[in-house]
């Protein structure tokens, strides 16, 4: 038996699961069940950071992985990440790494803050 | 009491562990004790008033852990071959009150100060009250400056562009059979000591000036003419205004040690290179002994006494709108302890300082029991006064002698130099009268000096756009539209004052230096908001990195690296 | 124009909600925001996990500000940003003056929404003691300076408070290169919802101390160390526990306060339990014609039920008719924390209520139920609650009058 947190909802269910037969108590939901089994096979995590610009009125953008990534693999695409300077004004959602370490997983960013001097006008 | 009687004393104490001699000077106590209460007390035993004789306290500790005083890192040659008139050391209150009254004459001036800032030790610790003396006894040299110094305020504050308040002062006791006692206190330091403006008040008065005070209190001496003030601000004030009138500053500057010849010190070597003054004022604070030392002329030693201060949230002030303390019949020390409940110019309620004795010069730890005892005197000041209240604590330590008084005086075997020591409460109140005295003697000592056609007094301080009219504020912000953009929300502190203050002719271009002179990070959030816009003005101010931004010492900055640097 | 019926202040998510609303419902407002942008604590809070009740995804802070900011942005709802508030007069509705760049402007307006968000706790307000070094921050300061100005502040930090901010800055600092020695926690249970501590904490090998307190900070100018200790169960540290911990970094993360500095001018009361302005459940406060929402009302863990009291609020003033206020408390009893709203008018309709609630200790099926005049309006039992995770519930009052008697209480399972 191992224990686990699910990490899907706010709700943070207490689950059980048997590392045998795979079964699950303590989800109130089935996306609890399949977080348990996914812990016990292939852990995976979203990560957020930010990545260098070359814009002085933002140093840095809110980036995140488009979907979960291999937990062993955080360290590893945080290098990447910490690799790239963006030196464009993109939009949120927009691409910032492809395919990152060939794992089909993008890193986007998740601001518009690059956007912020035509919304706002310079202060 | 004769140096035999002393060591018979200290003998059948200490086992023949120290002894004491003297000269002319100084009674002198050498040896070696196991407590450094025991050295404070052999110490406080040799103090003969008669005798005008000061206590050094040559007794060493078994197994002391000797303190490591901070030193800055810089080592330049900015400073080198310098021939000022005049150098100051210490950049407290006594040291740029000197500097300023003597910028009023043609005189090449200097002052260094080890620390990032001015006002960074004692100066900034400390309650800030303009005292009414009321308290001390004739004879002292604190005594003698504390009235005259009070009186002068009105000017200084106006010249120097630095808030200021008379609120008075309220010593209050709880016993009714203290009235005839207290009339006695009252009439005796209004009539010989000079106080003319202490008077005793009942209840009723008392209740009907501050209405949250003790019920219980009885009596009153009551002091109107005390008055508070923000010492850091003042002490940069009157480095500012001096630096106005051809001064110079240098902060980040230690003095390593000093050259004498025939009893004139000739060479001050300091980590920016080698001073040649004419003439040294020793206003080093805690540190004036050591100075003192330095210099041959080491007949007093300083015993630090450690001061803890807490500071409530601006929603506490309306409890009180004077400064008020609960005396206790049982008789105090000659020194005060546990402090008082202050409104303070920028209207928080400063609660304390109390007082211990510390072994080191730089002791700036706070703890948990000067809280508590703090608590505890002051929540029977004020009612209603809560804990939760405070918003901060901070601690300072009092340059004390073992005489209690200050020493203003030309050095003993020394003949270029002239000590400011000893200075402690109310130092702050009389430092505007012993720097007038001061300035007369170092100019007579230089000789021919003549005073300027050209002096300003008047400092142009920054505007506080949140004590403006809205009218006054609009016409500001129209001028310049940073005033408008507030960074600090606790204490309504705009972009345009922070740039001023980085461009005041001292500035100081930390995290610590716009705090002291404008208050972001004073007020209840301190500064979880506002650090990181502070410190983006100031890297777009010097042209450098917000990493490389410092909160006080040079090495002190904010960031190690940046997101994406190698570790 | 400077006349709105409507002024929110605060652009974060209960302002930016609540104008989205008030728009959809045809009142004119204005939002004044003294930040740079809009967005509130979300623009630094690039973290994801925003979201999941509203938009059924998991977005980043910005992500989720920015839904709405775009809103605003497209529906050309009046906004200004640098904008102080110094004063508010009250003379035929409100009259609020703000520090701009461009000067000092002066709006009026009927309602005035207060949505400023909530502040941290300090270092000092925990009684953390020392001399004041450099390298003691709280959780969002450390936030702001990592994820907005991308500077990382130090090598080795200790984080003391388990609040899901610190959590969330754990996991940060860990994925920037920062080392986290450990989590120290005063009580005896974690403060941050169950699922930071497993993908912040344990994801990361950081360990959680439970029990344990930062007494003091030790180095200056620059931290060296702090000194930890044990508590006993009355949080009194243990003699003889002191541990010694190398570090540059010092975080603390010990809680929130609601930000009600402006509603405390104008006369609005705040509640001892929740700390926020109180209100009735049309969430306006005692002063008629002044609203609270998000975090100024109490401090929310989602930000999806900021949003929500943003929205309600819109509505409220959309259905507001100007009949004489009656208010009256709700009288809590048993294991609460706190609840919010606190009172209700009873002269207004008050069906289908958003109420929220935290319990004061960890229950198990623990009952929950709104009694008016001693008569059950709603029951529910709750396998769990913890005082870290806020509930929501919908209350369905009826017909009630000034000497009506209604009481909510948490029972403990017996």
């Amino acid at each position: 038996m191992k224990e686990l947190t699910c990490i899907v909802c706010p709700n943070g269910c207490e689950l059980t699961i048997d590392e045998k037969t795979l079964e699950v108590k303590g989800n109130k939901c089935p996306r609890g069940a399949d977080f348990a089994v996914n812990e016990l096979k292939a852990p995976s995590r979203t990560i957020s950071s930010t990545v260098k610009t070359s814009f002085k009125d933002v140093p840095v953008l809110p980036v995140r992985v488009s979907k979960e990534i291999p937990k062993e693999k955080i360290f590893e695409v945080m290098k990447e990440i910490n690799r790239v300077t963006v030196d464009k004004r993109i939009k949120s959602g927009d691409v910032v790494i492809a395919n990152v370490l060939g794992l089909n997983v993008d890193v986007i960013a998740t601001s518009d803050i690059l956007l912020n001097e035509e919304h706002y006008g310079k202060h | 009491m004769k140096i035999n009687k002393l060591n018979e004393k200290l003998n059948s104490l200490y086992n023949g562990k120290v002894s004491a001699k003297e000269d002319e000077y100084s009674i002198i106590l050498t040896g070696e004790l196991e407590s450094y209460d025991d050295i404070l007390n052999a110490c406080n035993m040799a103090v003969d008033k008669k005798s005008h004789k000061y206590v050094v306290n040559n007794i060493k500790l078994l197994n002391e852990v000797k303190e490591k005083i901070r030193i800055p890192s810089i080592n330049d040659k900015s400073l080198d071959n310098a021939h000022p008139d005049v150098l100051v050391i210490g950049g407290g209150i006594s040291g740029t009150s000197i500097l300023r009254e003597l910028s009023r004459y043609d005189l090449d001036l200097l002052l260094v100060d080890k620390e990032c800032d001015l006002a960074n030790q004692a100066s900034s610790r400390n309650d800030g009250e303009i005292h009414p003396g009321v308290d001390l006894k004739k004879g002292s040299l604190k005594q003698s400056y504390v009235v005259r110094g009070n009186r002068m305020y009105d000017r200084i504050a106006k010249e120097l562009y630095v808030p200021f308040r008379r609120i008075g002062q309220y010593a209050a006791f709880c016993e009714w059979w203290m009235f005839l006692p207290l009339l006695f206190v009252v009439l005796e330091r209004k009539y010989i000591c000079g106080v003319d403006d202490t008077r005793l008040v009942g209840r009723r008065t008392l209740r009907k000036l501050d209405s949250r005070l003790n019920h219980k209190f009885t009596w009153a001496i009551s002091n109107p003419m005390s008055g508070v003030i923000s010492p850091y601000e003042l002490t940069i004030a009157f480095g500012e205004n001096a630096v106005q009138n051809g001064a110079k500053v240098s902060l980040n500057t230690y003095v390593e040690s000093m050259d004498l010849k025939d009893g004139v010190i000739e060479c001050v070597h300091t980590n920016r290179g080698n001073i040649y003054p004419k003439l040294v004022i020793n206003a080093a604070g805690v540190f004036a002994d050591d100075v003192a030392e330095m210099a041959h002329d080491r007949f007093y030693s300083i015993h630090p006494r450690k001061g803890t201060i807490a500071i409530t949230d601006k929603k506490a002030n309306y409890l009180i709108n004077t400064i008020s303390s609960v005396q206790s019949v049982k008789k105090n020390k000659n020194h005060t302890k546990g402090g008082g409940t202050i409104r303070t110019v920028h209207d928080n309620l400063l609660l304390g300082p109390d007082a211990v004795e510390t072994r080191y010069k730089e002791n700036f730890d706070t703890q948990r029991n000067s809280i508590d005892n703090i608590m505890a005197k002051q929540t029977n000041t004020v009612e209603g006064l809560k804990r939760s209240d405070i918003i901060t604590y901070f601690a300072g330590v009092r340059a004390a002698t073992f005489e209690e008084d200050f020493i203003l005086s030309k050095g003993k075997r020394t003949k270029n130099l002239i000590h400011v020591a000893g200075i402690q409460s109310p130092g702050l109140t009389t430092a505007p009268a012993v720097a007038l005295d001061i300035s007369k003697m170092a100019v007579e000592m230089l000789g021919d000096v003549k005073e300027k056609t050209d002096f300003n007094p008047y400092r142009k301080g920054i505007p506080h756009i949140n004590e403006m009219s809205l009218e006054e504020r609009d016409a500001y912000i129209k001028k310049n539209p940073d005033y408008g953009k507030i960074i600090c929300r606790c204490e309504e502190i705009s972009k345009g004052e922070i740039i001023d203050a980085l461009n005041s002719n001292i500035p100081v271009e930390t995290i610590d230096g716009i705090k002291r002179r404008l208050r972001p990070g004073m007020g209840r959030c301190q500064g979880t908001f506002c650090m990181p816009l502070v410190a983006k003005i100031i890297a777009e101010h010097k042209g450098i990195e917000i990493k490389d931004v410092c909160k006080s010492d040079e090495d002190t900055k904010i960031g190690i690296r940046n997101k994406g640097e190698n570790e | 124009m400077n006349n709105y019926n409507t002024i929110v202040i605060g652009g974060g998510p209960a302002g930016l909600a609540c104008a989205v609303k008030l728009h959809k419902n045809n009142v004119s407002c204005l939002i004044i925001e003294r930040e740079q942008y809009l967005g509130g604590i979300l623009k630094q809070c690039i973290h994801d996990g925003f979201g999941l009740q509203r938009f059924k995804e998991k977005l980043s802070g910005p992500e989720y500000a920015e839904r709405f900011v775009n809103e605003v942005f497209e529906l050309n709802i009046p906004f200004i940003v640098n904008a102080f508030v110094v004063s508010i007069e009250k003379k035929d509705g409100y009259t609020i003056n703000v520090s701009t760049v461009e000067g000092i402007k002066t709006y009026t307006c009927e309602n005035l929404v207060l949505a400023t968000g909530c502040r941290e706790r300090t270092s000092k307000q925990v009684e953390i003691h020392g001399s004041r070094p450099k390298g003691v921050y709280t959780a969002g300061a450390v936030q702001h300076l990592v994820n907005v100005d991308g500077v990382i502040p130090c090598k080795k930090c200790v984080i003391l408070g388990s609040g899901d901010i610190g959590l969330i800055m754990a996991r940060r600092l860990t994925l920037e290169g920062v080392k986290v020695e450990a989590v120290y926690e005063i009580m005896p249970n974690p403060s941050g919802l169950k699922r930071n501590i497993y993908q912040c904490l344990v994801d990361y090998d950081i360990p959680l101390y439970l029990s344990h307190t930062v007494k003091r900070t030790i180095g200056y100018p620059n931290l060296e160390a702090v000194e930890v200790m044990e508590v006993d169960e009355k949080l009194k540290p243990i003699e003889g526990t002191e541990k010694i911990i190398e570090c540059d970094c010092l975080i603390v993360s010990v809680g929130l306060i609601p930000e009600n500095e402006l509603a405390g001018r104008i006369g609005v009361l705040s509640d001892a339990r929740a700390k926020g302005a109180r209100c009735d459940l049309d969430f306006e406060t005692n002063v008629e014609h002044v609203y609270t929402c998000g975090n100024a009302t109490h401090v929310n863990d989602l930000v999806d039920y900021v949003s929500e009291s943003g929205e309600v609020v819109a509505d409220a003033i959309r259905d507001r008719n100007d009949s004489e206020r009656k208010l009256i408390d709700i009288e809590v009893k048993g294991r609460c924390a706190y609840l919010v709203p606190e009172m209700i008018d009873v002269n207004k309709k008050n069906n289908k209520r958003v109420m929220y609630f935290r319990s004061n200790k960890i229950l198990k099926n623990a009952t929950v139920t709104m009694k008016v005049d001693d008569k059950e309006i709603l029951r529910r039992v709750y396998a769990n609650l913890r005082p870290p995770e806020m509930e929501r519930i919908v209350v369905d009052y009826p017909e009630l009058s000034e000497n009506s008697k209604v009481v909510f209480e948490i029972e403990e399972a017996k």
